[in-house]
């Protein structure tokens, strides 16, 4: 039987300890960072390419606006906790493949907690695969990590095992179960959160119960686990406006299943997305004027003439999985375009600068971006 | 019980002079003899051989660079058993520092041996044909059907006809053993004796329990990952019940192997018969395949992101067709299928290559300039033409 400390993990949703209830204390004039990585892989052809551009037309109209690396490269192991953990920790990493380790270094998120001071509700992790639950630190207290879609695929299974009326085709049905999961983990775990503070806890379970609602009824079938990623982070921002975010989709990973068009959609799904959190930050006073976005790619896939079979994977190392590009976009990213060849492990060396951090690693910070 | 040739070079101690990495591998690779095609039986004792008849200095001289990746990798007895290639072994090399220097000089090797082995293959030669079908229901014409294939389209004075213009190849002569193929996402085509054939919905008991399966130690047993979930179901071999590929050990083999390549396909007709093809053609060098593709459903909302499930049960909601969807996927396919042909030498510059759709009036050839069809054809003048290029 599950403990309910593992029944609130297996839902997916973790909260890094030593939250107080006091801590939430918004900073405004204070620079913050949104790192957008297009988790689960994706090529260049289907993105950035003249041929690729169709896919991504809200990026595509942004990069004039932004600062445009054309060529980032991610030269560590192709796997995606190793691609994130160097993209947050500044570090190629080579931990265990599946998140059963966290990365070997300090995550940007801890050496910003440490040195600026920063709250439990300053630096958070919206990201999708259950093996990120660890992403978010080293050791010392670092993002916040949620997990959205493992609780929309807890609430699923469940709706499933009851057999109940229609199903998952009742969305009031996956509502319920969502929210029932998110209530039981809060309320029964007994977390360092909860001893922490109840009050503030109730407020991180209502923010995220809020963005589940506007997810299930939203006006398109929510199909996808990227669109829940998208409503709670948008829901974070609003109500604790974190300074230092990482939001981690992954719905393009469906190309893992061999269907191409599915491939395609979740990419253009992915670009609206990330459009939607730009209009955000342009909306949102706490944002507005104060905020970089990098958005990358966390890893390429296979060239469609390799030999382990094209876009399904991510395993040769050829020029498709690792040359990929970045794009900085609001404060201190002046319009532009760099052919210098960059790298994932300069995002956190970046992001520390931005944010007042002392950092060494083996990124180095993008001197273009200020 | 690998081959007596292969067994000499074991004896002689042909593995222990090469790298441990490389030797590794292939031990692994022969170590399941009685599961492997005669066309890998074959290719391992031509492999094997050459190497062992390469003077030293040479054989020394090809081996140098994976040496000195295989030193700063720190690969040694004790990480690296000559006779066992685990997957601790995958996870050190893919998470060494190195890698890609180990690969590359993988790499460098094959570019010293294949061309050899490929000139020896192209001298015995034959001519060889695939044929790859697309369902009636696509709903694009074939002007926009193989934009990413440069080939010669053909009129055909009747509409396509798999039954009618293809499948009458397969039985004529006699076939060698795993010599012809077909592959289809569903039970259009019945195969003739001796032609090896797999089929998607055919195997739709294996696929379920495989599923049921994954599901089952993924979330009971909190595996460590798709490796050591490989390793977990490599036991789940298919039963007689759910296939004809179970009374014969190298295609129940093959069979797993491509259901559990984790490649999705386990869960789309399209993917199944994509890969399983790619992998005859690499693993088996048909001499005759039909690759048959269906048409691909609509993801369920919700249900969907449990995907080892089955659909058809975690939601009342029907299943729609998605023909728009499946063209797309096709689209890719197509080459992707070509290509894998092209990258041996059995196949090169002697493989008729005909894309069809199942009722439409045009198909696209890919073929040898000796392989001669009308501008506009009858269905009997294409399988004609077709029978006199594989002498049939």
């Amino acid at each position: 039987m599950l403990s309910k400390r593992d029944f609130f993990k297996a839902a997916g949703l973790t909260v890094a300890s030593r939250v107080a209830a006091e801590a939430f204390q918004p900073k405004d004039g204070e620079r913050k960072v949104i790192v957008v990585t297009f988790g689960g892989g994706v090529r260049y052809a289907e993105t950035f390419s003249p041929e690729g551009l169709a896919n991504i037309p809200r990026l595509a109209a942004l990069k004039p606006r932004g600062h445009f690396y054309r060529d980032c490269r991610n030269l560590g192991v192709l796997s995606h906790f190793n691609s994130t953990a160097s993209i947050v920790t500044g570090n190629w990493q080579r931990v265990d493949d599946f998140g059963f380790e966290a990365p070997a270094s300090p995550t940007v998120f801890e050496a910003f907690r440490e040195q600026r001071a920063a709250s439990a509700m300053d630096a958070w992790a919206i990201c999708t695969n259950k093996s990120f639950s660890s992403i978010g630190s080293a050791g010392t207290p670092g993002a916040n990590v949620v997990l959205p879609k493992q609780l929309l695929i807890e609430a699923v299974k469940d709706v499933v095992r009851r057999a109940e009326g229609m199903g998952v085709a009742d969305r009031d049905n996956v509502q319920r179960r969502l929210e029932s999961i998110l209530q039981e983990g809060y309320e029964g775990v007994g977390w360092t959160i909860f001893k922490a503070g109840r009050k503030l806890d109730r407020h991180v379970q209502r923010t995220l119960t809020h963005a589940l609602m506007e997810y299930i009824n939203g006006p398109e079938a929510p199909t996808s686990g990227d669109e829940l990623t998208f409503f709670i982070a948008r829901e974070v921002m609003r109500e604790f406006s974190p300074r230092l975010l990482l939001v981690n989709f992954w719905d393009m990973d469906v190309a893992h299943w061999g269907s191409y068009s599915l491939y395609l959609q979740a990419i253009t799904r992915t670009d609206r997305l990330v459009g939607m959190l730009w209009d955000e930050i342009e909306q949102n006073p706490r944002y507005k004027g104060r905020t970089t976005v990098l958005v990358l790619p966390e890893l390429g896939r296979d060239g469609d003439q390799n030999a382990a079979n094209g876009f399904l994977n991510h395993r040769s190392g050829d020029a498709s999985c690792r040359n990929m590009w970045l794009l900085a976009l609001g404060a201190g990213a002046a319009a532009g375009e760099t052919e210098r060849p960059v790298a994932h492990v300069d995002v956190a060396a970046t992001a520390a600068g931005l944010l007042g951090v002392k950092w060494t690693s083996q990124g180095k910070a993008l001197k273009e971006i200020a | 019980m690998i081959s007596a040739a292969l067994q000499a070079l074991i004896d002689k101690g042909l593995f222990e002079r090469i790298p441990a990495t490389f030797s590794t591998f292939f031990f692994e690779q022969i170590k399941d003899w009685g599961t492997l095609f005669p066309a890998e039986h074959r290719y391992f004792e031509r492999l094997f051989t050459l190497l062992d008849r390469l003077p030293q200095a040479e054989f020394d001289e090809l081996f140098t660079g994976l040496r000195a990746s295989e030193l700063k990798m720190g690969v040694n007895e004790k990480n690296w058993p000559r006779r066992s290639f685990t997957l601790d072994q995958v996870d050190f090399l893919n998470r060494n520092a190195h890698y890609a220097e180990w690969r590359a000089g993988v790499a460098k090797i094959f570019s010293r041996l294949d061309p050899v082995l490929d000139a020896d293959t192209a001298r015995r030669g034959r001519p060889r044909f695939a044929a790859v079908i697309s369902p009636a229901e696509l709903p694009v014409g074939p002007d926009r059907l193989w934009k990413r294939l440069k080939g010669r389209r053909v009129s055909l004075a009747a509409p396509f006809d798999t039954a009618e213009h293809v499948m009458p190849l397969l039985a004529l002569g006699e076939a060698a053993p795993y010599d012809r193929w077909i592959v289809q996402a569903s039970d259009s085509w019945k195969a003739p004796a001796g032609v090896v054939s797999l089929n998607y919905e055919a195997l739709e008991a294996y696929r379920k329990r495989l599923m049921d399966g994954v599901q089952n130690v993924v979330e009971k047993e909190q595996i460590r990952g798709p490796r050591e979930l490989g390793v977990r179901l490599r036991k789940m071999k298919i039963l007689p019940g759910e296939g004809a590929a179970a009374s014969d050990a190298v295609l129940a083999e093959f069979t797993r192997a491509v259901l559990l390549a984790g490649n999705g396909t386990l869960l789309l007709n399209n993917t199944f018969v994509e890969w399983a093809a790619v992998q005859a053609v690499r693993r088996a060098r048909p001499s005759m395949l039909v690759a048959g593709f269906g048409v691909r459903n609509k993801v369920k909302p919700f249900s969907s992101l449990l995907i080892f499930a089955d659909q058809e049960k975690t939601n009342p909601i029907p299943a729609q067709v998605d023909t728009l969807g499946t063209y797309v996927d096709l689209e890719v396919f197509y080459p992707y299928i070509w290509q894998e042909f092209e990258k041996y030498a059995e196949y090169r510059r002697n493989t008729v290559f005909l894309f069809a759709a199942e009722g439409m009036d045009e198909a696209m050839l890919i073929a040898p300039a000796d392989f001669t069809l009308p501008e506009r054809a009858a269905g009997a003048q294409l399988t004609g033409a077709l029978r006199e290029w594989m002498r049939l």
